[in-house]
């Protein structure tokens, strides 16, 4: 049952992206695109704890039969990843003329993602690797929000492609070395191949996977390429497609590699450390962003990071023998994704209500949390909350977990992988705190202040959507014995391990005993309203006694709130010259004077911050490709008898291979 | 019509000379490329319904104050592009006497607040007796854009934090960077200008000692002048000599609080307390000397009032004051913390000093040499060696030394009037004749202070117009803090030393 | 560089021993509000009334004798009286302690009411705090109150302070005529005190409007505006008035002046 709603799935989506092409029933397509959404959540919700069986899908690529199976993992990563996935499908983007090329990009993602979830075969994997970053840009580019996509989506391409070849390779070398195309082939077969090899892999497997994910140096495509869409492609991109992506490295890593001790933990700790560092950057830079794309992209490549810092760890750990470990690592890998598809999805969705609302994308005071429907706020804020890691949301969970996880490093023997964690560890809690400042930021500007130059209020659209997620966060919380329940067959087909069981002990979430700290959002959704009732029975008492109120004291003076409140710069600014080495930012400051310089008409003030592998990396490179180029240009001399010299040499050239 | 007679004295002659309101801007141009300075603007109304403009400028070197005389039938050209200086005073021209000034590039309004609803301009002869302002409390701020609206407004006043002045500074702020910083000031305006009018020449003294309080001698002192200036009468020397007695005690005890009120903006506690305790040890000199903390109900038309006896006591006394501020000054000079938050704080270009009208000890840190008791001596001063202490740094700490080397020349003047006090009446007559005008000045702690008054036919104040140090300093203090960060403000704006009931009279 | 903390220990204590005991307050040879004598009055003259610059001393010309109406609420300490008067009416004298309750207080009268109950201020006998507000004062009176806080008055002995924000003061102190420009901002900083609250008049300005009254821009004091609690001539008054003013207002002193004239 469960392949039949996932070829349900797929139809609709199919059909969507037909009817998108061409234009027409655009509303059915919407619809088409919500109900396969919804068909994959019920497939996934009625396969877990299992998976899904093994089905051969009717074509073949390059003479092998394709194999299409969901393993739990995937099924979780993939019903989590549907659920702001739908609610962004049924609205759609907000740009309304463009929303035929918005709904075939979300189409191409949506099965895209499928097949990179169950594909076994590489080309097929390949395939919908593509498909998948083809329909991102499709996306954002349809939506024409702003009149400069085309730089910004040709960077993400080029260098989601610089990944897509390092998976090419990646493959290439597992399948010369197994001698095999299929996935199932690899693994334990290639147990007898050079270490070096195998690094390699892992290595490029990093980089081709992180290209999407977020990691270091990849991260740079985000804020302009997001920046350039709408909270709907964002929803998508930062959801389904990202667990996608995490899915295959997961696999790649877990799966198609050996578990050599010596390989496992060397990569543990090369992946550690590149998710630990493009943590920290990604959290300072998202901080700095001024637009709720821009900020909640380098939030996407943050939690990205996260979870693939915690795929490291479980790396490390069953390279140092510890399954239990290595399981609970992972099992907070899926959970972080878990949490932060439903959040990001819903503050993506928040931004598309900010949108609708004001017109802009841009964080500054919107008064929305009073205008709009309290569904809207408190939806919003449980978002915001579980991504800024406060009880009792999912993120918060995750992260208490990560921190778990990451305690327990003092099990491992050698002083590498114990100082690694422990950085690691030191690195996180940087990374936390600069999320929770950023989480702050967003809402508390965002949402919130005096605006007497915004009128609207979020639309409904906005308000179901964000209120449904908003509600989902809490509910992965407080339901979160009964969701590890489904991961345990994935647990121990994987390491082998009880980890999921030994993950809940009743209503405490526990890391595998409960002598060392347990946290209990179940109890807390609970004790939180109670507590609640003491402040309550304050406020009823005082009602009593007559208060004075008067205006908040400027100095005399009655002042505008607009004027003199903090803004998204101001809020930022600490920090902005705290870690000036690593933003090195720049400001600039614009007199219009009169005839006399004395006296100012008006100032101007523009400010940005630099990133750090576009000048010292990216552009240096392209300077390179740009210099290599002028090299070759001799060849386009645009005299005919060149040309004509060089197929003759060509000729030679081949004749004298065919003859010799 | 003016009656000028020979002055007895070189430098306190001046004639007004008539200028047709099309000849300002060249005039004004030849009198700066010379050398001069512009000082000032102001508007009397001579008879109901005919307005006259008067230029006070000064020329090079001791040349004598020049004056010119302009009769405008309706709006006339501004002089800010000409002279930046101008610009503040021709807008009080235009809120308080109803003058428009054409091409003026800020002409908002200055002295009256926004949105104050006035029935006409107040020094219009046609303005109701006892009809008062009403405030709207309207704030117009300046546009500081941003992209998103990033820069942040911070507005500080008028009621400030601990025993201050009212005043209203708007800074627009990133954190601690200051991009933009606008001073409101005229909160205190008290319209004293006006309360002249009508009053007799000797009555109006204690008005002009109360303009602005720790200013009593000079703003006294330069109004008793001017009135002498205008009837033309010879202060005996003994007065002249206790004149620059007065006004030196005025400054030792304005520089000592001064240099207390430094040390608490650099949070240098015993410094704060050091400084202030001097600035109390003097004040209660004043008060042994002349019944007044602040030196007031002294001076009077054509002298002093009685007479005062400070030979056989106050020498002793100076000295052991300048023995305890020698000791002080000294331990503020190798202070590094201290010295550290004063040097290369807002700094204070030479030419935009010099193009915004600054004065006294503002003026010579930023190396411009000019001090009225030197150039255009009065009281017993043209007798007396005059020391002026100059810098050319413009720093915070320029400033203070500025005022650190006048309070050495101030008690050893002091010292010097002591051994040189003549004996003689103190006091001679003098009678005001009916429509004349008078030009007096005085060098106060803060800077060059002018007073123009005008009698009507019946010998009594028609008009006078008070341009104090502070009006000028405020001006160009806000040069100093763009671009600068809020750390350094209240250390700036200390090492001005400014009031604002001078500025805002 | 200087220790000045050790600078600061051998000064030694430099803080006047007055009030809190007897000793020098540091106000000789300072010259107060000018005495009335009014038998010393030759009749018919008023010379005093036509030199005094605000109006202090009127002459009421009411049944038979005509008298003089002194108000030292409105006195600015100019001595001119003094020197106007030819009979010895007016003199010169050291009376500078004219902090009063009542406005009534201030006005000369041969027979003065008893003193009315003054307000509890019990829990802030020795903990005050204060808030300045400057409603357009000449600087004067700005000028002696910062003398407060100077090592020879050290103001916090008495255990009173001033504060940043009207939130956390008792004392509303108010120097200036009020000008037109303050007057908001003075409400506001009245409305922003959490009660109890009192009000200070400091200065003549503040009394009666002093030299500066009525015009285009200035008011007539605090009279009409707020409700004094303290009034305080004086022009200005001076640190050691101020402190007088304060403890008799906390009941830590008696109040001296009665109908115009100072108690010995």
């Amino acid at each position: 049952m469960p392949n039949n709603l996932l070829l349900l799935a797929f139809l609709a989506w199919m059909a969507a992206a037909v009817l998108a092409a061409l234009r027409q029933g655009l509303p059915l397509a919407r619809i088409l695109l919500a109900l396969g959404s919804i068909a994959g959540i019920i497939a996934a919700i009625a396969a877990l704890p299992h998976g899904t069986l093994a089905v051969v899908l009717p074509t073949r690529l390059a003479g092998d039969a394709v194999d299409f199976q969901m393993r739990p993992e995937a099924l979780w990563l993939f019903g989590f990843g549907l659920a702001p996935a739908a609610l962004a499908c049924i609205f759609s983007t907000p740009k309304r003329d463009s929303e035929a090329g918005w709904l075939f990009g979300a189409a191409a993602s949506l099965i895209g993602a499928l097949g990179v979830f169950g594909v076994s075969h590489d080309a097929g994997f390949l395939i919908a690797w593509e498909i998948m970053s083809f329909g991102g840009a499709v996306m954002i580019l349809s939506e024409r929000l702003s009149s400069d996509a085309g730089r910004p989506v040709l960077f993400m391409l080029g260098l989601l492609e610089v990944g897509a070849v390092a998976l090419l390779l990646a493959i290439l070398l597992l399948a010369g070395a197994s001698h095999s195309f299929a996935f199932t082939a690899y693994g334990q077969a290639l147990a007898q191949a050079p270490a070096l090899l195998l690094a390699s892999v892992g290595i490029l497997l990093v980089f081709g996977f992180g290209a999407k994910l977020g990691l270091l140096p990849f991260y740079e495509w985000f804020p302009t390429a997001y920046g350039a869409g709408s909270g709907a492609s964002g929803a998508l991109m930062s959801g389904v497609v990202m667990n996608a992506a995490f899915y295959g490295l997961s696999r790649g890593l877990l799966e198609w590699l050996p578990s050599q001790p010596s390989l496992s933990a060397g990569l543990g700790v090369f992946i550690i450390i590149i998710g630990v560092l493009s943590a920290i950057l990604t959290a300072l830079y998202a901080f700095q962003q001024e637009d709720w794309r821009g900020l909640l992209s380098f939030s996407s490549a943050e939690n990205a990071s996260i979870a693939v810092t915690m795929l490291g760890a479980a790396l490390l750990f069953r390279g140092h023998g510890e399954a239990l470990l290595a399981s609970l690592a992972w099992v907070v890998a899926l959970l972080h994704l878990a949490a932060h598809a439903l959040a990001k999805g819903g503050l993506f969705l928040t931004a598309d209500g900010v949108y609708r609302a004001t017109n802009r994308y841009a964080i500054f005071h919107t008064d929305l949390l009073r205008r709009s429907s309290w569904i809207f706020g408190l939806g919003a804020l449980f978002a915001a909350m579980s991504l800024a890691a406060m009880p009792p949301q999912a993120g918060f969970v995750s992260e208490w977990y990560v921190f778990q996880t990451v305690f327990q490093g003092f099990r491992l023997d050698t002083l590498a992988a114990r100082l690694t964690m422990a950085l690691a560890g030191a690195g996180l809690a940087l990374t936390v705190a600069v999320a929770f400042a950023t989480y702050v930021k967003v809402f508390g500007i965002g949402l919130l202040g005096r605006a007497s130059a915004v009128d609207g209020a979020a639309p409904p659209s906005s308000v179901i959507s964000v209120g449904v997620l908003g509600f989902c966060v809490l509910a992965l919380a407080v339901g979160m014995p009964v969701w590890l329940k489904s991961l345990e067959i994935a647990v121990n087909a994987r390491f082998g391990t009880e980890a999921a069981q030994a993950m809940h002990d009743g209503f405490l979430l526990v890391p595998l005993t409960a002598k060392f700290a347990f946290i209990s959002p179940t109890m807390l959704v609970v004790v939180m309203p109670l507590l609640a009732i003491f402040p309550i029975v304050i406020v009823l008492i005082s009602r009593r006694y007559a208060v004075r109120r008067v205006p908040v004291w400027y100095g005399g003076l009655a002042q505008d709130p607009e004027r003199v409140s903090t803004t998204a710069l101001t809020f930022s600014n600490a920090l902005r010259t705290f870690y000036s080495f690593i933003y090195r930012p720049t400001e600039e400051t614009e007199r219009e004077t009169h005839a006399v310089r004395y006296f100012v008409r008006r100032l101007t003030f523009t400010h940005e911050v630099a990133p750090i592998f576009g000048p010292y990396l990216f552009a240096p490179v392209t300077r390179l490709v740009f210099k290599i180029a002028g090299w070759l240009r001799p060849l386009q001399s645009g005299h005919l008898n060149f040309y004509l010299a060089v197929i003759g040499l060509l000729l030679a050239i081949i004749l004298a291979l065919t003859l010799f | 019509m003016t009656i000028t007679q020979p002055a007895p004295e070189p430098g306190l002659r001046h004639r007004p000379e008539k200028l047709n309101p099309a000849a300002l801007k060249d005039a004004a141009r030849e009198l700066i490329s010379s050398g001069g300075r512009m000082q000032m603007v102001y508007a009397w109304y001579p008879q109901p319904g005919r307005i006259e403009l008067r230029y006070v400028a000064s020329a090079t070197g001791k040349l004598p104050f020049v004056i010119w005389r302009c009769e405008p039938n309706g709006p006339i050209p501004s002089l800010t592009e000409v002279a930046p200086l101008l610009s503040w005073y021709e807008r009080e021209v235009t809120d308080l006497s109803g003058l428009e000034f054409t091409g003026h590039p800020q002409p908002q309004r200055l002295v009256l607040h926004d949105g104050a609803v006035v029935p006409r301009p107040p020094f219009d002869p046609g303005y109701p007796a006892d009809a008062r302002i009403v405030a709207q409390n309207q704030q117009s701020i300046p546009e500081i854009s941003g992209v998103n609206g990033d820069v942040q407004l911070l507005p500080f006043g008028p009621v400030r934090a601990d025993v201050l002045e009212s005043a209203e500074f708007l800074f627009f702020y990133i954190g601690e960077a200051i991009l933009h910083y606008q001073p409101r000031l005229f909160y205190k305006h008290r319209g004293m200008e006006k309360r002249f009018e009508g009053r007799t020449a000797e009555g109006a003294v204690v008005l002009a000692e109360r303009v602005s309080g720790v200013g009593s001698v000079a703003h006294a002192l330069a109004y008793c002048q001017a009135v002498e200036a205008a009837a033309d009468c010879v202060v005996p020397p003994r007065a002249r000599f206790l004149r620059v007695l007065l006004a030196e005690m005025e400054r030792l005890y304005n520089h000592l609080y001064y240099l207390g009120h430094l040390c608490h903006t650099t949070t240098l506690k015993v410094g704060e307390a050091q400084g202030k305790l001097l600035a109390e040890r003097a004040k209660q000199l004043n008060a042994r000397l002349t019944g007044s903390r602040f030196l007031r109900s002294i001076l009077t038309i054509g002298g002093l009032r009685r007479d005062l006896s400070p030979k056989g006591w106050l020498e002793a006394e100076l000295e052991a004051l300048r023995e305890a501020y020698a000791v002080y000054a000294r331990h503020l000079e190798t202070t590094d913390s201290h010295l550290d938050r004063l040097i290369t704080t807002g700094k204070l270009d030479p030419k935009v000093a010099f193009d915004q009208g600054a004065t006294g000890p503002v003026d010579r840190a930023s190396g411009l040499d000019r001090d009225l008791r030197r150039d255009h001596p009065y009281a017993a001063y043209g007798e007396l060696p005059v020391t002026v202490a100059v810098r050319t740094e413009g720093d915070a700490h320029a400033r203070a030394q500025v005022r650190m080397a006048e309070i050495e020349a101030s008690i050893a003047l002091m010292q010097r009037v002591l051994l040189l006090l003549p004996d003689s009446p103190i006091h001679s007559e003098c009678k005001v004749v009916a429509n004349s005008e008078g030009l007096g000045w005085s060098e106060s702690p803060r800077g060059t202070l002018f007073y123009a008054v005008h009698f009507d036919d019946a010998g009594r104040l028609s008009r006078v117009k008070i341009k104090s140090p502070s009006f000028s300093n405020w001006r160009a203090f806000p040069f100093t803090v763009h671009e600068t960060n809020m750390m350094d403000y209240a250390i700036n704006e200390a090492s001005f030393g400014l009031t604002v009931a001078g500025c805002d009279r | 560089m200087p220790q000045w903390t050790l600078i600061g220990l051998l000064q030694g204590k430099q803080t006047a021993p007055w009030p809190l005991a007897e000793g020098a307050d540091g106000q000789a040879g300072l010259l107060g509000m000018p005495r009335y004598h009014p038998e010393q009055c030759t009749t018919d003259c008023k010379a005093c009334a036509d030199v005094c610059p605000t109006a202090a001393i009127a002459m009421q010309a009411d049944g038979p004798a005509s008298r003089l109406d002194v108000d030292y609420g409105r006195c600015i300490v100019c001595q001119l009286c003094t020197e106007a008067c030819p009979s010895g009416a007016m003199t010169t004298s050291s009376d500078w302690a004219f902090g009063a309750r009542r406005r009534d207080d201030l006005r000369w009268n041969s027979r003065p009411t008893p003193d009315a109950q003054p307000q509890s201020t019990t829990g802030f006998r020795r903990s005050l705090h204060i808030r300045h507000v400057d409603a357009g004062s000449c600087n004067g009176c700005e000028s002696e109150l910062q003398a407060l806080n100077n090592p020879f008055y050290n103001l916090h002995r008495l255990g009173i302070f001033f504060t940043a924000s009207p939130r956390f003061a008792d004392l509303l102190l108010v120097t200036g005529p009020v000008t037109y420009a303050m007057q908001g901002p003075l409400r506001a900083a009245y409305e922003a005190m959490a009660e109890p609250r009192w009000v200070m008049a400091v200065g003549t300005c503040a009394v009666s409007g002093g030299i500066a009254e009525g015009g285009y821009a200035s008011g007539h004091g605090l009279e009409g505006v707020l409700p004094v609690d303290v009034y305080l001539p004086g022009c200005p008054p001076n640190p050691a008035a101020v402190m007088h003013a304060l403890l008799m207002f906390l009941g830590r002193a008696q109040q001296r002046v009665k109908g115009g004239q100072l108690a010995e």
